[in-house]
C-alpha cells in the first residue's frame, strides 16, 4: 500500500478508520512545522510538545472536525496550532523585564534544541533573541515569526493568521521596532554588567 | 521616498517583499538620511541576529514521545470501533449460515415433494390396503379366478379381470369411500371383505364386495 505521496485528506479519512501508518505519515508531515511555530510563539519546547500533541489528539477524537471544503489539512491543523498557541500566551503571564531577570542571573528555561556545536557566545546570543522575541505582545511576535523566522510572504502571513495584509505590515513594522529596542538593550547589558562589575 | 515610507519599506529591501525599484529607493534615501541608515544598520544586526534564532531552531520538531502517544490515543479510540465491526461481522456470518441452512432444507423439500406428485394417492391406498390388510386377521391374499363383476372405481380405466390382479382385503366400510365410492353413514365402521381389482400399473381399478358384505349392502 503506498502512503508516504497520498494527500492529506485521504490520509486524514484513514486515519480516522484507525489506520496507523497514514497517522504516522500525515504527523511526521507536519508535526515539524507546527512545533516550530509553536516554538518560536512561546519560546517553551515543553508548551510546543504540549500545543502538538493536543493538535493531533483533537485530529483523532473528531477528525470530523476538518472540512475539507473550507481548505487543505495543513492549513486547518496550523489554524487549530494557532488557537491554542494563543491560548497558551492568555493564559501564561507575561514576562519579567529582561534585563532585570538577566541582572538577578535568572536563568531562563533553555530552549532544548540547541546543540553543544553552537559556539557558547552564540547560544548566549540565540537565548538573548529567543527572549527578546517572547518580550513582544503577542500579536507582534506572530508576525515577526511568521513574516521573518518562517519567512511567508505577507499574503501568506495574512491568511494563517486570518488578518488582511495590511494589519500584518503595520504589526510587522510595529514588532521589529519593539524587537531592535530589546536587542539593542540587551547587548548593552553585558557592557554595562562588565563595567560595574 | 520619506522617512516615514523608509520605516514602512526600506526595511524589507533584501526579503524578496518589495520591488527593484522599491528597493533602489530605499537605498537612495538611507544614504541621504543618517537616521535612517542607522535604522537600517540596527535592523541588519537584528536581522542577523533572528536568522541565528532561526537557525537554532530550524531542525526543531515534537520528541518522539509525543508520536508515541498519539498512536496510543489511536488505538484507544480504534477499539471501541474494531469491537463493533467484529460483532457486525461476526452476526453476517450466522446470518448467512442460517439462511444457507433454510435454502438447503427448503429445496431438499422442495425437491422431494417435486419427484412424488402421485406416491401420496397411492401410498395412502396402500397403506390404507395393507392397514386393513394387517388388521384381518388373514391379511392380504391373492383371490383366485372369480367370475363376479366388480364396481367400477371412479376415473378408472376399464381393465378386465384377467389383466390386472385380485386381492382380498379386509377393511372397515368407511375405507371404501377413500376409494371414491359412496358408502352409507349406517355401518361405516363395520368390517368387511372385499376383492379388488387393481391394474399392473398399482392402481386400483374396481372393487367387489363379498357376499357377506353384499347382504349388509352398501354399494349403490
Amino acid at each position: 500500500m503506498k502512503v508516504p505521496d497520498e494527500r492529506d485528506d485521504v490520509l486524514l479519512r484513514r486515519a480516522a478508520k484507525g489506520d496507523e501508518s497514514a497517522f504516522t505519515v500525515l504527523y511526521r508531515r507536519h508535526q515539524a512545522s507546527l512545533f516550530r511555530y509553536s516554538l518560536r510563539v512561546t519560546g517553551s519546547a515543553w508548551a510546543a510538545e504540549e500545543i502538538v500533541q493536543d493538535v493531533f489528539m483533537t485530529l483523532i477524537r473528531q477528525p470530523k472536525k476538518y472540512d475539507a471544503e473550507k481548505g487543505e489539512v495543513g492549513a486547518f491543523l496550523f489554524g487549530v496550532t494557532r488557537n491554542r498557541v494563543m491560548k497558551y500566551l492568555e493564559r501564561t503571564p507575561r514576562e519579567l523585564p529582561l534585563d532585570s531577570q538577566l541582572e538577578s542571573g535568572a536563568t531562563k528555561e533553555p530552549v532544548d534544541v540547541l546543540t553543544p556545536a553552537f559556539w557558547a557566545e552564540r547560544r548566549e546570543r540565540v537565548e538573548q533573541v529567543r527572549e527578546a522575541v517572547q518580550s513582544l505582545p503577542a500579536e507582534f511576535r506572530e508576525a515577526v515569526v511568521l513574516c521573518e523566522l518562517e519567512e511567508l510572504s505577507y499574503e501568506e502571513a495574512a491568511q494563517r493568521s486570518g488578518c488582511p495584509i495590511g494589519t500584518i505590515r503595520s504589526r510587522l513594522h510595529r514588532g521589529r521596532a519593539l524587537l531592535m529596542a530589546r536587542l539593542e538593550l540587551l547587548r548593552d547589558v553585558p557592557r554595562r554588567a562588565s563595567v560595574g562589575g | 521616498m520619506n522617512c516615514e515610507e523608509f520605516e514602512l519599506i526600506g526595511l524589507d529591501a533584501g526579503s524578496g517583499q518589495v520591488s527593484a525599484a522599491e528597493e533602489a529607493a530605499a537605498a537612495e534615501h538611507s544614504s541621504a538620511c543618517a537616521k535612517c541608515a542607522a535604522l537600517a544598520e540596527s535592523w541588519d544586526m537584528a536581522r542577523n541576529e533572528l536568522s541565528f534564532y532561526k537557525d537554532a531552531t530550524q531542525a526543531a520538531s515534537a520528541p518522539a514521545r509525543v508520536e508515541m502517544r498519539l498512536l496510543q490515543e489511536l488505538r484507544a479510540q480504534k477499539r471501541p470501533h474494531e469491537r463493533v465491526r467484529r460483532a457486525g461481522i461476526m452476526a453476517a456470518w450466522g446470518l448467512a449460515v442460517a439462511a444457507s441452512i433454510v435454502g438447503v432444507v427448503s429445496w431438499q423439500t422442495w425437491q422431494a415433494g417435486k419427484h412424488q406428485p402421485l406416491q401420496p394417492k397411492i401410498n395412502t391406498l396402500a397403506v390404507n390396503t395393507t392397514t386393513q390388510a394387517e388388521q384381518s386377521s388373514d391379511t392380504v391374499i391373492v383371490a383366485d379366478e372369480d367370475s363376479g363383476a366388480f364396481t367400477p372405481l371412479p376415473g378408472a380405466i376399464p381393465v378386465a379381470a384377467e389383466d390386472g390382479s385380485i386381492y382380498q382385503v379386509r377393511m372397515q366400510r368407511a375405507s371404501l369411500g377413500v376409494l371414491g365410492l359412496p358408502v352409507n353413514d349406517d355401518g361405516a365402521s363395520e368390517w368387511i371383505n372385499v376383492d379388488l381389482l387393481v391394474a399392473d400399473d398399482g392402481t386400483p381399478q374396481g372393487v367387489r364386495l363379498h357376499e357377506d358384505a353384499t347382504n349388509s349392502g352398501t354399494i349403490q
